[in-house]
């Protein structure tokens, strides 16, 4: 196969292994109100403390795909130094794509969670 | 496909600057921190990645991303049929003879047999018929029996009757009279049929008789066509009187548009009440009136429980015949789908049989097809392998070559349904009289659908094989081959071979067929009619027999007329009878009603012969042959000796001898009317009467000068059918309106009358022949040259491949005649194989054209022979060219070209 086949491949595995959280995660910065592509980068870096950072090639699939979904709808409009960009906005749909999404979120991280505080058996020997 | 890319991109355009805002927003941002310009920007674009993967990973999630790849499919197949034009014109052509003639054959099969009438579940309507010793009665049923039925049938929800009434009636409009058919129907029968007038009511039925109550015997419903004609769509027409063949009538409702019955007439419609009356009330031979019957099946019942039902109640109320021999005719019914009692079953069978060979033809041009698919897909094998060599996937190969199929055959279809409209404007005269279409032939949307799917099928069938064949190909030897030659294996030679071979024995089966009815209409040319048709001009007659109520038509309308056409400058002779020739206007049949039970009376009553009212110069006009006695002559009137000739194939059924033709001579066989007993004065030879191809019929022929109105033979004459003959050796051209214009100053009526030389007549009588003829010569003459083609392509491409082998063996000491041999055999071997296939299956599929043919069957040695011998020299013409270039090559450039 052709470098660019596997460069192309090598970006779709990232995508699939982020999948289910990266969408998650637009969602919820979308909550706080519409925003564009980079400052949805910004907010998830800056609520993450710095420690998240964002592939734009995961991240703009991501939102066409949710945009094709119908969980966020797109619009441009002027940011407020006066650029053109185009705003994505959460629906109805992706609001309650995003309540499911955090219920099984929250639920994986209770069962990862006891899973790893609990102590080996090895260990109490 | 502009439209397409246009989305695409306007929403790339789009993305662009989505990426661009979002790394000026960046940039911004950074130098609001302090960093530089350049600084800035660089970093901008080394956190934002790879710009045009990321542009690509984000049209992956595009939902139109699957329709662009179908367009460069589609561009880069137009790019491809460029390059190479002359295959995409023969594989275009090639398929649209084929779905052209299918396709136009479709439509009359759609027209004919598949069309749905314009009634409520149409499956449910049967149409049913008394039977009996001598068959199905075609000619209706007594009401007392209907009723009968009506009482006692629990399988039929609804029973209607009606008399379909042959006579042309004249309505009378602001423009003058228009000639409509007038049937009489019963009360229900609109219910039965499941539709309501669009507009006013139906007329009003007795419950206990089924029939329309005597208050409405003066009411009257228009069809769509007739209110809409005659009275220019008045919304106020229901009340109105209107008049019918002079009398007047209300009318009381106008019926739907598309709405017709009985169904497939030429003339607008009317509807007249039936209203019983006396002679309803009894069941006596040539008084009582008949009607036809049409029912509807109870939901859930069968035909076939309903026949079993009737049947046993018919044998009850056959009982209730008084004379034995009446009885004997009716003592069963017979069922049959109204639809299906619309078309005659071997009328079927010929449309399905010209159907069937239009669908061979298609099979014939997507197996050429296929044959230069797969040539096509071995020159471009490496083409293909380079294509997977860049990664493209097998599907993606396989897809492309099946886009390429359909788009050829897309253009191919579009080709072929202007080719259907022009074969079926070609043929409509032919195809309308032979098949009984009213209306225009043109492809409606199941013939579209169907288009459709021949455009798929030939897509898929063409295209198929080559292109799994392609994508199954290993790339690295294709890679690696330096030339085109020797690229294609034994396997796929093998393949094309019997594809040729498959294409001879369907073109041999239709051209088997093409010849058979070509010979048919050799022996029909030269048929003895046993009558002259030269110099014969006729004229079917509309009379209104209304405005002669009570009077004597023969004296007030015939003779005069005739009288004043013999006086016209050129005329020789001229004369009027029922019914010329192979005329198919109109048949009446006979049979004698003689009472009493001795044996030769009994015989007598089971007489049957065609009947014809003639004038006494008909002899004069048709140059029949007497072969005892006289014909009818000016001394035969309605006061002298009553007169009948028969012909004879009548003495030779009845009689039991035709030797001695004149011993029935003198003998009394009827009578004209009350007080006048008729003999046998003379008999004809025989004549073709109804059909070219029918042997002689009995007949009996009265003289129309003797019938008068208190005969039983003058509703006969009353103006159901009535022909004029007139022999001039004047151009036809100038005549008929000159017996336009005295018919007109008869009556006026008369001036719709239809003329006709009586050449035209016996050729319209084996149109059905010349018509399958001229349509078979069509598909096996394509036949023939596709097949032409497709040996000569199949050869020519194997001598251009084997071109450095051929080389090598006459370097090696191989003449040229061995050379050019080598490659006839090759032809000679695939047509014998064809030809061998093709007999066997032209046997049977000849036997579905039985119908058609005359004087030759199925199996006919002459005709196998000739088109045999017509494919062996097309074929071997067609392996000659190839042949000799392979002759031509020269040892030293085939060897040395690579």
């Amino acid at each position: 196969m052709s470098t660019s086949m596997i460069g192309r491949n090598q970006y779709r595995n990232r995508i699939e292994l982020l999948q289910g959280t990266l969408d998650m995660l637009i969602l919820r910065a979308l909550q706080w109100g519409p925003a564009h592509g980079y400052g949805i980068v910004q907010t998830l870096r800056s609520t993450s403390g710095d420690a998240l950072q964002v592939e734009t090639g995961s991240l703009y699939p991501a939102l066409h795909r949710l945009e094709r979904q119908g969980w966020v709808s797109a619009e441009w409009k002027l940011t407020e130094s006066n650029q053109r960009a185009k705003f994505y906005r959460i629906t109805p749909t992706g609001k309650k794509q995003l309540a499911a999404d955090l219920g099984r979120w929250q639920q994986m991280v209770d069962v990862i969670g006891s899973i790893m505080r609990g102590v080996p058996d090895g260990d109490r020997a | 496909m502009r439209f397409l890319s246009g989305i695409f991109e306007k929403r790339k355009t789009e993305l662009d600057e989505e990426i661009q805002a979002h790394i000026r927003m960046d940039v911004q941002n950074r130098m609001e921190r302090g960093e530089s310009n350049e600084e800035a920007y660089a970093a901008a674009m080394k956190e934002f990645g790879n710009v045009p993967l990321i542009k690509d990973a984000t049209h992956e999630s595009w939902r139109w991303r699957r329709m662009e790849r179908l367009g460069q499919d589609l561009r880069y197949a137009l790019r491809s049929f460029r390059r190479s034009p002359g295959f995409a014109v023969t594989v275009i052509v090639t398929l649209a003879v084929g779905i052209g003639s299918t396709c136009a054959m479709f439509t009359v099969v759609d027209h004919v047999l598949l069309r749905s009438l314009p009634y409520q579940s149409p499956s449910q309507l049967i149409d049913v018929r008394e039977a009996g010793k001598k068959g199905v009665v075609n000619f209706g049923s007594p009401f007392l029996d209907i009723q009968q039925w009506r009482k006692r049938s629990r399988s039929l929800q609804e029973i209607a009757f009606y008399d379909a009434n042959k006579h042309v009636s004249f309505l009378e409009g602001n423009t003058g009279a228009m000639q409509v058919s007038a049937p009489k129907v019963s009360a229900g029968l609109f219910r039965t049929l499941g539709v309501h007038p669009a507009m006013g009511r139906g007329f009003d039925e007795r419950q206990d008789t089924g029939s329309v109550k005597p208050e409405d015997a003066r009411m009257l419903i228009l069809s769509d066509a007739v209110w809409r004609g005659i009275y220019g769509g008045d919304e106020a027409i229901i009340g109105k009187t209107v008049r019918l063949n002079g009398e007047s009538y209300t009318v009381s409702g106008v019926m739907p548009r598309e709405f017709g019955f009985p169904s497939g007439g030429s003339l607008p419609q009317v509807w007249m009440p039936v209203v019983l009356g006396s002679k309803d009330a009894v069941r006596t031979r040539n008084v009582t009136p008949n009607y036809q019957v049409i029912a509807r099946l109870k939901a859930g019942t069968s035909m076939r429980d309903a026949e079993a039902e009737l049947k046993v109640i018919q044998s009850e109320v056959a009982k209730d015949y008084a004379d034995p021999y009446d009885r004997e005719q009716v003592t069963s019914v017979s069922l049959q789908r109204y639809g299906d009692s619309l078309v005659k079953g071997d009328l079927r069978k010929a449309l399905l049989a010209l159907f069937g060979a239009s669908s061979l033809l298609w099979l014939i041009a997507c197996v050429n097809v296929t044959s230069l698919m797969l040539a096509r897909a071995t020159t471009r094998q490496r083409e293909i392998a380079v294509r997977g060599a860049l990664g493209a996937s097998r599907w993606q190969i396989v897809q492309q070559l099946l886009i390429e199929g359909l788009l050829l055959s897309g253009f191919a279809s579009v080709l072929g349904i202007g080719m259907a409209m022009g074969t079926l404007k070609l043929f409509e005269h032919g195809l309308t009289t032979q098949f009984h279409i009213y209306g225009r032939l043109v492809p409606n949307m199941s013939v579209i659908g169907v288009l459709l799917g021949l455009t798929v099928i030939s897509a898929l069938f063409t295209s198929m094989w080559p292109a799994i064949g392609a994508a199954k190909a290993s790339i690295e030897p294709a890679l690696r081959q330096g030339s085109q030659q020797n690229g294609a294996g034994r396997g796929q030679h093998r393949a094309r071979t019997l594809l040729v071979i498959t294409e001879i024995s369907m073109s041999l089966t239709l051209l088997v067929g093409c010849g058979l009815l070509l010979r048919s209409i050799y022996a029909l040319k030269h048929v003895s009619l046993g009558f002259r048709t030269q110099h014969v001009i006729v004229a079917n007659m509309t009379i209104p027999a209304y405005k002669f109520e009570g009077r004597d038509m023969r004296t007030e309308l015939y003779e005069p007329l005739v009288e004043r056409v013999q006086h016209l400058p050129g005329v020789q002779s001229a004369a009027l009878m029922t019914e010329v020739p192979l005329g198919k206007t109109f048949q009446m049949e006979f049979s004698l009603g003689v009472s009493g039970n001795s044996a030769a009376e009994v015989r007598r009553r089971d007489m049957r012969a065609q009947f014809r009212a003639v004038g006494p110069e008909t002899q004069k006009v048709f140059g029949f042959r007497m072969l005892k006695g006289r014909f009818f002559n000016e001394g035969d009137t309605p006061s002298s000796q009553g007169v009948v000739v028969v012909n004879r194939a009548f003495v030779k059924e009845y009689f039991g001898d035709d030797r001695d033709p004149g011993a029935i001579l003198g003998e009394s066989l009827m009578s004209l009317d009350k007080n006048r007993q008729a003999v046998v004065v003379g008999v004809l030879d025989d004549t073709r009467q109804t059909s070219v191809a029918q042997q002689s019929q009995p007949e009996i022929q009265v003289c129309l000068s003797q019938i008068t109105p208190n005969s039983s033979f003058y509703r006969g004459i009353e103006g159901i059918a009535m022909d004029l003959a007139v022999r001039t050796e004047r151009s036809p051209a100038l005549v008929i309106p000159e017996l336009r214009k005295l018919m007109v100053d008869a009556s006026p009526e008369l001036s719709a009358s239809e003329f006709k030389t009586m050449d035209q007549v016996v050729e319209d009588s084996y149109g059905s022949q010349r018509l399958a003829a001229r349509l078979l010569l069509i598909f096996g003459g394509s036949a023939l040259l596709l097949c032409i083609a497709g040996i000569y392509g199949l050869l020519a491409y194997l001598v251009a491949q084997r071109t450095r082998e051929l080389g090598l063996r006459m370097a090696l000491g191989a003449q040229r005649e061995d050379v050019m041999w080598l490659v006839l055999r090759q032809a000679g071997g695939m047509l014998t194989a064809g030809i061998c296939i093709g007999v066997a299956l032209a046997y049977l599929g000849s036997l579905g054209l039985k119908m058609f043919l005359y004087g030759v069957t199925p199996s006919d040695p002459w005709t196998m022979g000739a088109v045999t011998f017509l494919l062996l020299a097309g074929g071997m013409a067609a392996a000659y060219v190839p042949a000799r270039r392979a002759a031509m090559i020269d040892p030293m450039q085939a060897l040395r070209t690579d």
